[in-house]
């Protein structure tokens, strides 16, 4: 008999632990070197290698702010797909004046796709049917990873750092205690299993697809994938936080998240989504310039 | 550059060159002079009890070797509408069950550069925007355009798809290159452009900070000699150029508030277009998606209305 994927597993703490002490065994050996292409008057741009578990090399594109800091930091956490943007796609270029910027390329994305190179679709099914196993175990200790190198930046201020993405910046904002404020946006890793019955849409159709093949592992996978949840890491989400929620009665919508907001220990606000880029987006980066005290936020032109 | 009140009153900086259709009908009768050795293999994982999916390669200009998902209705009768789907810049190429459900016998290629299509050649993202772009002979796009003209041909190839029943869809960059193809390949019938990138090259790097466009704006500023070449180079790229070749019916959704591929351009884009038979719909308030959690029924009705699956 399946049980539901958002069942917290006996030994999640322990599993996550054990993520995070191999991650400590390997030394980050950071590789920075500026981008020319990509640097501005405003902003210098660096490529960045570092050592994951496995080991692994990722690679992280970080701007840094021409100036006098510590300047709050902005970390984009990588959403599913192959390419992982300077700063996303949609935003303001201009943010780099304000923010010291890190973008992590997690392992199978572009420039972290040697020698493993994700399919899209393929990664999130990589490997589901062992937790220890799974691709989203080293991805989640590249975000760490990630954080890590961030911090140790002398240019960032350590009271203003942002995590901002999908679920990996949920996760990474819980198992890293040094994230100040968080912007999630759920899309898979939320009653994941349940919520692919109701759907033909990637990348939860991945999970149907995989079933259909493999009725008989549906109880592996769904063990996989409670190491995932979200409901499982809010409560270890002491940042302030904003939850970017579908619209209505969406299963992301603010009722169905309400579980996971509700176990969020930080300090949290709900938006609801309007169904416009320029709506959701602008509410994001102006609640984020005010939460990280920055008197301008960075809109792009057709926002002001 | 000031943002206009009104969008709608932008003059593109775009000059359409004159040898325009000469450039692109050579490239066309270079593209049809390769053989285009499709390979077709039904892919059980991605297929349902509604819907096969086959993965399938073919070979464009350069001799490259492109990658695309077709997908069908697993049980149908008689020949089917045929729908070409086009990519966006940085997404993946979509499995395009969706259509397929509908009754389209659908085609998502990959162009070069894209997942499964960048063994031969991978400039990387960013950088594809900018790889070769101060040559019209050698700008990525050259071969990027014929890898998604190429998806007519293979979807004439089909058996199953009527030839007098082709469509062509997409957002973004693919509401960008719907354009193209609908301008190069007279067999598509019907078209729907959404948020379209790749019009208004130029005009863009000053509407917008944002990226993809802002890769040209990096280049620029690396190397500011090569400004008219990059200005040269794209006109004959650019879909505001191409859209006057566009006769077929279409229509065109923009997002007023869109800091990736600024209205302005889309206006242009859209005054340029030649077809008779053409609809804009521009939506206040709204960004990059330019209403999509609507418009989406009002392409699923227009695409029904001319291809009749």
């Amino acid at each position: 008999m399946s049980t539901p994927s958002d069942t917290k597993p006996l030994d999640f703490d322990a599993y996550w632990q054990d993520t995070l002490s191999q991650l400590a065994r390997l030394p980050a050996a950071p590789e920075v070197e500026e981008i020319p292409l990509r640097s501005t008057d405003f902003a210098t741009a660096y490529g960045v290698q570092l050592t994951s578990i496995g080991p692994y090399r990722i690679f992280g594109y970080l701007s840094i702010p021409t100036g006098e800091g510590p300047f709050p930091a902005r970390y984009f956490l990588p959403r599913y797909g192959s390419v992982a943007d300077l700063v996303p796609q949609g935003t303001s270029n201009g943010q780099r004046q304000r923010y010291v910027t890190f973008a992590i390329c997690a392992r199978g994305q572009r420039r972290s796709d040697r020698p493993y190179s994700a399919g899209f679709p393929g990664q999130l099914t990589d490997g589901i049917d062992d937790p220890s196993g799974y691709i989203y175990r080293g991805i989640v200790a590249d975000c760490c990873r990630g954080l890590e190198f961030l911090v140790s930046r002398p240019e960032v201020n350590p009271q203003r750092v942002a995590a901002i993405g999908t679920d990996m910046a949920l996760v990474t904002a819980a198992l890293c205690p040094r994230v100040t404020h968080l912007v999630y946006t759920p899309v898979i890793f939320f009653q994941a299993l349940e919520r692919a019955a109701a759907t033909q849409a990637y990348p939860l159709e991945e999970l149907n697809d995989y079933l259909r093949q493999r009725p008989e592992q549906r109880d592996q996978v769904s063990q996989t994938l409670a190491y995932y949840d979200a409901s499982h890491f809010a409560p270890m989400v002491g940042a302030r936080t904003l939850l970017m929620a579908e619209a209505g009665s969406s299963p992301l919508g603010p009722a169905a998240m309400e579980p996971v907001t509700r176990s969020i220990r930080g300090s949290t606000d709900v938006h609801e989504s309007e169904n416009s880029g320029y709506r959701d987006g602008a509410y994001s980066e102006l609640w984020l310039s005010r939460e990280l005290g920055v008197p301008e936020a960075s809109l792009p032109p057709h926002w002001r | 550059m000031t943002i206009l009140s009104n969008p709608a009153e932008f003059v593109s900086s775009v000059k359409r060159p004159a040898d325009i259709d000469a450039f692109w009908e050579d490239v066309l009768a270079q593209t049809a002079r390769i053989p285009l050795q499709i390979d077709v293999s039904h892919d059980p994982l991605r297929s349902s009890p509604q819907v096969d999916v086959y993965q399938v390669h073919y070979t464009s200009l350069d001799h490259v070797r492109i990658a695309g998902w077709y997908a069908r209705p697993a049980n149908h009768a008689g020949q089917l509408p045929g729908l070409l789907v086009v990519p966006g810049y940085s997404m993946e190429p979509l499995i395009p069950k969706n259509w397929a459900a509908r009754g389209y016998a659908a085609f998502s290629v990959a162009p070069r550069g894209k997942l499964r299509s960048n063994g031969q050649f991978n400039p990387g993202y960013p950088g594809l925007l900018t790889h070769g772009i101060v040559d019209r002979n050698t700008y990525t796009y050259r071969g990027f355009y014929m890898d998604s003209c190429r998806g007519v041909d293979f979807l004439l190839s089909r058996d199953e798809v009527d030839a007098d029943r082709l469509g062509v869809t997409g957002h973004s960059q693919g509401g960008g290159l719907s354009v193209v193809v609908a301008a190069l390949r007279p067999e598509i019938k019907v078209a729907t452009s959404g948020a379209p990138f790749l019009c208004g090259f130029m005009d863009a790097i000053d509407l917008t900070d944002g990226y993809p466009y802002q890769e040209i704006a990096d280049y620029l500023r690396l190397h500011p000699d090569s400004r008219q070449q990059v200005t040269d180079t794209v006109a004959y790229f650019d879909g505001i150029s191409l859209a006057p070749r566009v006769t077929c019916p279409i229509i065109v959704n923009i997002g007023l508030q869109d800091s990736t591929c600024p209205p302005e351009t889309g206006y242009a884009l859209f005054r340029a277009i030649g077809s008779e038979d053409k609809q804009l719909h521009d939506y206040d308030g709204y960004g990059h998606d330019a209403n999509n959690a609507v418009h989406t029924g009002i392409i699923e009705a227009f695409l029904a209305q001319h291809l009749e699956p």
